[in-house]
């Protein structure tokens, strides 16, 4: 097909892939210059996360994994900040933190500084801590829920685990009341359900990639993990939480260019549609 | 702000600018934030290793867990792979970390994966169902748990011909749907990130002292190496 006589169709089929990636770029910046406030309508699956951790009692344990990778963080790091904020908003909450990625405590450590866990009173070593990286995958979950302090005797400065009050009485998994994981990983995010919900019954919920969900929803809807979401839905629970941050910023970008996206496929289907009745298609 | 944090925010923002400009077209930058990604990334693994091996290992054999050694040794051998004479020597550790995953993995995938799911897929309720869109998910799901086993159990030609066909196009359907599902979130997931990326230039980046100079001196070298040699403005081919 010759570029003369094309027609406005034919066009439209061939745009150049550098067109397309700099309309969405405009589409991508102009409502974070330029804010359009959309609302952030809350799903059933964040309600269900916030309703779990706002039932946390006083002395409650939770684990938490650092499992994604630098890559995720765009979309894990807000939902990881904005549950931290939750769990230090509970009064008596005590947060465990390891990761099965090499990149948690980095990554942890960002959270800190942008959570400032200060503000919610809450002290290193008496509310919440880190035990670090630990390496092995599905086999480091099995250990640590087998016997933490045979898994790793320090934190992940390398300090002693001994000389912090939070974990003197953490033995295996059953000492704790609830399991949550970030994770860019399917092996992750499937592997504490075989070795902590499977063998100690211990109440899970994961935040993964949005890629990752509807491979996980079988295990929601199986009754194995009570919720399941995608860091994409950091907005809602900043909503519920009131803590808007990230997530909520997000709102209007994510909506916006999804917008866009319909209108690539509808406009390159439209033209492709067209095209092959006038007998163009290549 | 920390210097380091200063250079720090300079670096990320410069590489994430050279990393997506892969999507308009090849370039010298995005090799350049390529291989030092690469190169970083194995840098990190490689101190993190020699930590571990100190952590879970060295520190527990000098406390006087003597087994370690044959962890040590297990370890050591894994490297006769790439002697052309003992290589089969890396079989046996390798076949212990391959028993011991599998062991950790079976001792709960029955239970989580097998038994668990399809309690729950026979547990779909079609009768005292009064909500009537989850009457009608119901009965979708199990039209489709239906035909997909059917499209992968009766795999002989005639299983898929005629009449019955009709079976298998459902559970094609039905696949098309969840893989599109799939990559609608993969989509999601892409576009987080980018935002995350750009939300990170302009409130991270953008505000600190001299990056609004800096970015359209970026972007103009960026467009400079994108361009094919022969139509560069400079320098002038003879």
């Amino acid at each position: 097909m010759s570029g003369q006589g094309k027609g406005i169709w034919g066009y439209l089929e061939d745009i150049p892939r550098e067109v397309l990636y700099a309309i969405l770029l405009v589409f991508f910046v102009a409502p974070m210059i330029y804010p359009l406030g959309l609302p952030v309508p809350i799903t059933a699956n964040v309600r269900k996360w916030y309703a779990t951790i706002d039932a946390l009692q006083p002395g409650s344990v939770v684990m938490i994994d650092f499992g994604y990778s630098g890559g995720g963080e765009p979309e894990l790091g807000p939902m990881a900040v904005v549950v931290y904020k939750h769990l230090f908003e509970k009064e008596g909450v005590k947060v465990i933190c390891m990761s099965t990625s090499i990149e948690g405590p980095q990554l942890w450590d960002k959270a800190m500084a942008e959570i400032n866990p200060s503000r919610y009173g809450a002290e290193y070593g008496v509310d919440y801590i880190n035990i670090g990286y630990i390496a092995g995958g599905e086999t480091a979950m099995a250990a640590v829920g087998k016997d933490l302090r045979a898994t790793t005797s320090t934190d992940y400065k390398g300090n002693s685990l001994d000389q912090y009050p939070i974990m003197d009485e953490i033995v295996d998994a059953s000492s704790f009341d609830l399991l949550i994981c970030y994770t860019t990983g399917g092996d992750q995010s499937e592997g504490w359900v075989r070795q902590w919900y499977t063998v100690y019954g211990t109440p899970y919920m994961c935040s993964v990639l949005a890629m990752m969900v509807p491979t996980m929803l079988p295990y929601m809807n199986a009754g194995q993990i009570i919720s399941v979401t995608s860091g994409a839905q950091a907005g809602e629970m900043e909503s519920l939480v009131h803590a808007p941050a990230r997530g909520i910023k997000s709102a209007d970008v994510i909506t916006l260019t999804h917008i866009l996206c319909l209108a690539y496929v509808l406009i390159g289907n439209v033209a492709y549609f067209v095209n092959k009745s006038k007998g163009e298609v290549k | 702000m920390e210097l380091n944090l200063v250079i720090q925010i300079w670096l990320a923002s410069l590489f994430t600018i050279w990393i997506y400009s892969v999507a308009f077209r090849d370039n010298d930058f995005f090799k350049f934030a390529e291989y030092t990604f690469v190169g970083a990334a194995a840098g990190h693994s490689l101190v993190y290793a020699v930590d571990n091996l100190r952590r879970y290992g060295w520190d527990q054999l000098m406390g006087g867990a003597y087994l370690y050694i044959v962890v040590f040794l297990l370890g050591i051998i894994l490297y006769s792979r790439y002697h052309p004479q003992y290589f089969w020597l890396s079989r046996y550790p390798l076949s212990v970390m391959v028993g011991i995953g599998i062991g950790l993995s079976m001792r709960a995938v029955v239970t989580a994966e097998f038994i668990a799911q399809i309690k729950s897929t026979a547990g779909i309720k079609l009768v005292g169902v009064t909500d009537p869109i989850q009457l009608f998910s119901n009965i979708v799901f199990i039209v489709l748990v239906l035909t997909t086993t059917y499209f992968f159990l009766f795999t002989f030609p005639k299983a898929h011909e005629g009449g019955l066909g009709v079976i298998p196009r459902i559970a094609r359907y039905g696949m098309m749907a969840a893989f599109s599902y799939s990559f609608a979130n993969t989509v999601l997931s892409r576009y987080n990130m980018i935002f995350g990326r750009l939300d990170y230039i302009y409130n991270q980046w953008l505000p600190l002292q001299g990056a609004i100079i800096a970015l359209p001196i970026v972007l103009i070298l960026l467009i400079y190496a994108m361009l094919p040699p022969e139509k560069r403005p400079w320098p002038k081919k003879q």
